[in-house]
């Protein structure tokens, strides 16, 4: 939970290059993900254990929602929308832990995110339709309406990536306005709250607008 | 042509954000208009068919949660007006 990125430290001292405490908390839940995923997936079995049947769960949950509005690519996107969920909702997470801040309180990352999908999803937009194809679906149903689709296309991955910020930095400002007033446990339900449910729903939204914004891409 | 001083500038622009935040706020009621019609009709759903209670909460979170986005542009706003002017 953080009101907002800080300055911690200089990357070798260069006053250009400064290093955030959000930006060591993403790269901190990286190496966690990175070494959980090792971990879970070092010794696979036909019959899963506990770890494993958990891991399987999420990721064939995540695997039934692309091919729900994906039909029959589900395996080519599940790499990309599974790491970004996964990497959000640990990203919102971490933020309950005290004296870590959460990375997507940030909106470098947010909007970085974001624009990886606005790319990816255009990306997939030409290669189903063809360039032209592509092209003439802004122009639709009159061509009087082009500026307006242009604008609301540009708007995407605004709205994408300051719906995500605004919930993080919005919880976190919230809670540290209780801690003022009420210290102590008070406002430790609210850490549930905005922490654990907000974070986890706000991962899961992450990930589906992102598959919304493809899938709409592609049909044209 | 009435001069100010810039401190006094300063506090008048400064007040004047501080009353554009509060202002901004006011869209947290479409946000929050839209989230109860959307939970009520979760409730009708759940009461014509319990079943597919588990189904129905996932789309009204999901709905919910898009429903949001204005209210958050409002908040971003006001955060912006609060701390950086």
């Amino acid at each position: 939970m953080n009101p907002g990125p800080r300055v911690v430290t200089y990357l070798f001292g260069n006053p250009n290059l400064p290093v955030t405490d959000t930006l060591i908390v993403s790269w901190l839940s990286i190496i966690l993900i990175v070494i959980f995923a090792r971990v879970a997936t070092k010794r696979l079995t036909l019959k899963p254990g506990r770890l494993q049947n958990a891991v399987e769960l999420l990721i064939t949950s995540i695997h039934d929602q692309l091919e729900a509005m994906l039909p029959g690519e589900a395996m080519r996107f599940l790499p990309f929308i599974g790491t970004i969920f996964i990497y959000v909702g640990v990203g919102n997470l971490i933020g309950t832990v005290p004296g870590l801040v959460s990375p997507t309180g940030d909106l470098n990352l947010t909007l970085g995110l974001a624009l990886v999908v606005f790319l990816v999803s255009h990306y997939e937009g030409v290669r189903d339709n063809g360039l032209w194809g592509y092209l003439k679906g802004f122009g639709e149903p009159v061509i009087f309406l082009l500026p307006l689709n242009i604008v609301g296309e540009l708007a995407r991955p605004i709205s994408h990536s300051f719906r995500l910020f605004g919930n993080v930095v919005g919880g976190g400002i919230i809670i540290s306005l209780i801690y003022q007033v009420a210290p102590g446990l008070i406002p430790v339900p609210l850490h549930a709250w905005f922490g654990l449910f907000v974070g986890l729903i706000q991962a899961l939204i992450f990930g589906m607008i992102a598959i919304a914004y493809i899938s709409v891409a592609k049909s044209g | 042509m009435v001069q100010f001083s810039p401190d006094v500038a300063h506090t008048i622009i400064k007040a004047a954000a501080l009353l554009g935040a509060g202002f901004a706020m006011i869209a947290g009621i479409g946000p929050g208009v839209g989230q109860g019609y959307a939970a009520g009709k979760a409730v009708e759903a759940v009461a014509r068919d319990p079943e597919a209670r588990g189904n129905v909460i996932t789309t009204m979170l999901l709905g919910q949660a898009v429903a949001e986005s204005t209210g958050i542009y409002s908040l971003v706003i006001a955060i912006v007006l609060i701390f950086t002017i």
